[in-house]
């Protein structure tokens, strides 16, 4: 199968093109010119979910942005405010998901490739697998609260107190147990060695690469061009 | 400092994920406030911290190194800074350092107190600096979104009322002492039992 991914500095080169777009431009409504760029990267790179899922996001923000702006909706439990905020921020969004999606050997990769030290490498790794485990983490617990008869509304509304400890205690344990076995296991492979780090998944940049970073670098200038900067 | 000085990777490891634990909570709790005007913009900032307290006890007591409070105070700026507030990456370098400076002779349970209860403190910086400094940026976008007015209106009775801010400055002090009260309570109660400390 052919790669279709991008590499680690095109992506990087595209998140700072959003945001610097983003930051910088005078129109506000125009962002949807960088979202568009961002979903054609997505499509390029044939990520079709992530493209469905918040392609879907996306128009479901463009809709009520329309609905506030021309038919003075007005929201109950969301503020406007963040309505405006997520439509502002998708491309950003966009571009800034592909790039933490990249499976964690190619990041590590470009990083030591730009002598990163090895803490931020390390750091950065935790980072992103940190929402997964504690989305299995929290399940568990609540799993565990249910076993003892603790989940249900009375008890949480008659001891809010206990109950937030009962979460946190485990999840607070947890954490500390998870940073010992990761640090464990990194040593273990190597992580504190003194010589240079090299990698598996190191590749070079190809054709399609350079190609994307000149989309970016011209399609930012071209948005700041019909857009205005501030 | 009775330990080496030197990072291992397992402090590194630690820190990264008793923070990004803390930055998550801080930012879900934001998030279930704005529900009503009052509550996200009086009561927020102290409730996060109060929940917040005990899991910066137990970072600084299991990493017992120096520049913890700084480091985590530094991300909690990055992550401001990625949604848009840039003006909050150097207040919160700057929130770290008199923590810093408390810990800096060792870490005990009394110092650290007193250093998070001056995070609590300084913390509210996050809302109050915009309408003092950034007004007309924040304006700007916030009349841009079409944004209520009464929103705004709100915000700035709150945050300009002498009363009003005094009485959140005092809430949240409260708060953040309280929060490390239960946080030295819990340690004694579950952490250092569990011999993880």
């Amino acid at each position: 199968m052919r790669e279709t991914a991008l590499s680690v500095p095109v992506k990087v080169w595209a998140t700072a093109c959003a945001i610097l777009g983003v930051s910088l431009t005078a129109n506000t409504l125009l962002t949807c010119f960088l979202a568009l760029l961002a979903f054609c990267q997505l499509v390029f790179e044939k990520r079709w979910r992530l493209c469905l899922t918040f392609g879907v996001f996306y128009l479901a923000l463009v809709l009520l942005l329309y609905l506030i702006r021309f038919h003075s909706l007005r929201m109950v439990v969301f503020s406007e405010f963040y309505v405006l905020m997520f439509y502002n921020l998708m491309p950003v969004f966009l571009v800034a998901w592909d790039l933490i999606t990249t499976p964690p050997g190619q990041l590590s990769a470009a990083l030591s490739k730009i002598h990163t030290p090895t803490p931020v490498i390390l750091g950065l790794l935790v980072v992103f697998r940190f929402f997964p485990t504690m989305k299995a983490e929290l399940k568990g617990i609540r799993q565990s609260m249910k076993n003892r008869r603790l989940t249900g509304p009375v008890q949480v509304l008659r001891h809010p107190a206990v109950t937030c400890e009962y979460v946190l205690v485990p999840m607070l344990l947890r954490c500390l147990q998870i940073a010992d076995q990761l640090s464990v296991s990194a040593i273990a492979r190597g992580a504190q060695s003194p010589g240079v780090r090299g990698s598996y998944y190191a590749r070079k940049l190809q054709l399609a690469d350079f190609l994307w970073m000149g989309i970016w670098a011209i399609g930012t200038i071209l948005f700041f061009i019909i857009g205005g900067i501030k | 400092m009775e330990n080496a000085k030197k990072w291992s990777v397992k402090d590194v490891i630690t820190l990264v994920l008793m923070t990004v634990l803390l930055i998550v909570i801080q930012l879900g709790l934001n998030m279930v406030c704005m529900v009503n005007d009052f509550v996200s913009m009086v009561l927020s900032v102290g409730i996060s911290m109060l929940v917040c307290g005990p899991v910066y006890f137990l970072m600084v007591n299991r990493i017992r190194k120096r520049f913890v409070s700084l480091v985590y105070m530094t991300l909690l700026g990055l992550v401001f800074l990625m949604m848009g507030n840039w003006f909050l990456l150097p207040w919160f370098i700057v929130v770290g350092i008199p923590a810093e400076i408390i810990l800096w002779k060792g870490i005990t349970p009394n110092r650290l107190t007193v250093s998070w209860t001056l995070s609590s403190l300084l913390y509210n910086g996050v809302n109050l600096l915009p309408i003092w400094f950034f007004w007309d940026t924040y304006y700007s976008f916030a009349v841009a979104s079409g944004m209520e007015q009464s929103y705004i209106d709100a915000y700035v009775q709150y945050y300009t009322a002498p009363g009003w801010v005094i009485f959140i400055l005092i809430f949240t002090v409260l708060c953040g002492f309280l929060g490390s009260l239960i946080g030295r309570k819990l340690i004694q109660k579950h952490f250092k039992k569990a011999g993880v400390l």
